[in-house]
């Protein structure tokens, strides 16, 4: 998936962004999101993090400058549709969380059993939950993209801050501009949200070498195989002694 | 008629098979959600009911396990040296010419097997109200996700050898958890200490 031509992702370049919320405001249009009630704490970024009718957020993030009085590095926060999503791995509920033929992770509602487990398994805290507590989150307007359209929040950047398009030729354009970092190329199978970076990941506040929890790694790649591995292997070792040796006879224990 | 001496109560008979129907469900509609299995969901009429069903079949499970405790519970932490010689000759199950020491009611096998199924059994309902119930906390919910795990392995494996032993390998032990009986004869044979325990040899 990482380095395939049909993979569409967007671009986030903070430097560009005037933090105008326009992608905030156009995604809950488009996904009929009820605003959140919230109150001031002290900081411009509202609401403060991702909600179940908050899909993607500006983190107003500001950072210290020797050239400027003030340094705020606006970076847009949401599902990063990573190749290997720790949400769809865990997920037990089959088809509520799935890969479009763009490769973004979208979820089917109707599908999700509510069990909160995809958020634990995610990197970067995304999924989060309706009234019903089913799964929602960015699912790169799977449904305008899949028409051919950009997603809402691209559509609607005044400033070139997002961009969407195939994943290859983003990344390839940042790099030529000269970005230090493409934050997200290589991470967990190559990120569909990618972001071209002047400094270094951190100083944006983005998680450095994100990972999905060790636990559901250790439970992916062993004990799913040995619950299947060890059910056989006992039929077949049953099988076998059935066969070869036999059941107890009352007259063996006369011996 | 041989004369018949009971060995399971039908108290003991009835926990038994809800103990072994819930852990069975349990165990069909746990591989449904690890290995996506929408034939087993669609018994269920889709995953959303089956989670549910799977919830309470966890709370009935663990209230029979706790009750089974009054049937097992004593005979499984106590071992003698026979025991330890039943271990030595494999339980007879390996060769039919090898002397198997004199048992009690129940062998050391079938104790260890008991105390594996208290301590899995008390592990994954935990974790699984964990799951069921502490959704808030990242913590309790990846731990309880892989003990859940854990303990699925061992129920996955033990229950099918327990299931082999009780019926196939062991001809007429199935019996004991239909009328709870066994013939004397055959009782002293394989129980004597039990036998002579309760004064029938
Ligand atoms: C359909 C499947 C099963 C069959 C045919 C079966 C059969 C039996 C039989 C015949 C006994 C009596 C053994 C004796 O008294 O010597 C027994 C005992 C017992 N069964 Fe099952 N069983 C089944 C499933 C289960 C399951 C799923 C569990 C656990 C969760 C379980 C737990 C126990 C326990 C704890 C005992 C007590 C004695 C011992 O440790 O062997 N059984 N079973
Ligand atoms: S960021 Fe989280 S929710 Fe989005 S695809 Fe990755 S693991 Fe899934
Ligand atoms: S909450 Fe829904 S989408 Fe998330 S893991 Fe559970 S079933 Fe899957
Ligand atoms: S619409 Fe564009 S410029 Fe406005 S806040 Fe969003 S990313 Fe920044």
């Amino acid at each position: 998936m990482a380095n395939d031509k049909n993979r569409k992702a967007i671009l986030v370049t903070p430097e560009d962004c005037i933090g105008c919320r326009g992608c905030q405001v156009a995604c809950k249009s488009w996904n009929q999101l009820p605003g959140i009630k919230t109150k001031n704490n002290g900081t411009y970024q509202n609401p403060p993090d991702l909600a179940g009718a908050a899909f993607n957020i500006i983190r107003y993030n500001e950072v210290p400058s020797t050239e400027n009085p003030v340094r705020w590095l606006f970076v847009s926060r949401r599902c990063m549709h990573c190749d290997d999503a720790g949400c769809m791995k865990i997920c037990p509920a089959p088809g509520a969380l799935y890969r479009t033929a763009e490769g973004a992770v979208a979820f089917d509602r109707d599908k999700c059993i509510g069990c909160k487990l995809c958020v634990n398994a995610c990197p970067f805290d995304v999924p989060r939950y309706d009234a019903e507590n089913k799964v929602t989150k960015c699912h790169l307007c799977f449904d305008r993209i899949g028409a051919a359209m950009q997603p809402a929040c691209v559509k609607t950047c005044p400033t070139g801050a997002l961009k969407f398009g195939d994943r290859a030729e983003l990344i390839g354009t940042a790099k030529k501009q000269g970005f230090k970092t493409i934050y997200g190329e290589q991470d967990l199978g190559g990120l569909g949200t990618i972001y071209a970076f002047k400094d270094e990941p951190k100083l944006y506040g983005m998680k450095e070498n994100p990972t999905i929890p060790y636990s559901v790694i250790f439970w992916h790649t062993y004990l799913k195989p040995l619950s299947v591995i060890g059910l056989g292997g006992v039929v077949a070792a049953a099988a076998i002694h059935y066969l070869a040796i036999g059941p107890h006879k009352e007259k063996d224990e006369e011996v | 008629m041989a004369e018949m001496v009971r060995k399971s109560s039908s108290d003991e008979i009835l926990n038994h098979w809800i103990l072994a129907g819930s852990c069975i469900l349990l165990i069909i509609t746990g591989f449904a959600f690890l290995f996506h299995l929408e034939f087993v969901g669609s018994v269920f009429g889709g995953f959303n009911f089956m989670k549910t069903v799977h919830n309470w079949l966890g709370v009935v499970f663990i209230l029979s396990l706790f009750y089974s405790m009054r049937h097992y519970l004593k005979d499984a932490l106590e071992y003698d040296d026979d025991d330890v010689q039943w271990f030595k000759v494999a339980g007879g199950y390996l060769s039919h010419k090898v002397k198997v020491p004199p048992m009690g009611k129940y062998n050391p096998g079938q104790k260890l097997y008991y105390l594996a199924i208290v301590v899995a059994g008390i592990a994954i309902a935990l974790s699984g109200f964990g799951i069921w119930l502490l959704k808030g906390n990242t913590t309790v919910m990846l731990l309880s996700h892989l003990v859940h795990n854990v303990a699925f392995c061992i129920f996955v494996i033990a229950v099918p050898v327990h299931i082999y032993l009780g019926t196939l390998a062991n001809p007429g032990t199935f019996q004991i958890m239909v009328n709870g009986m066994v013939p004397l004869e055959t009782a002293k044979k394989k129980y004597p200490k039990w036998i002579k325990a309760v004064g029938k040899m």
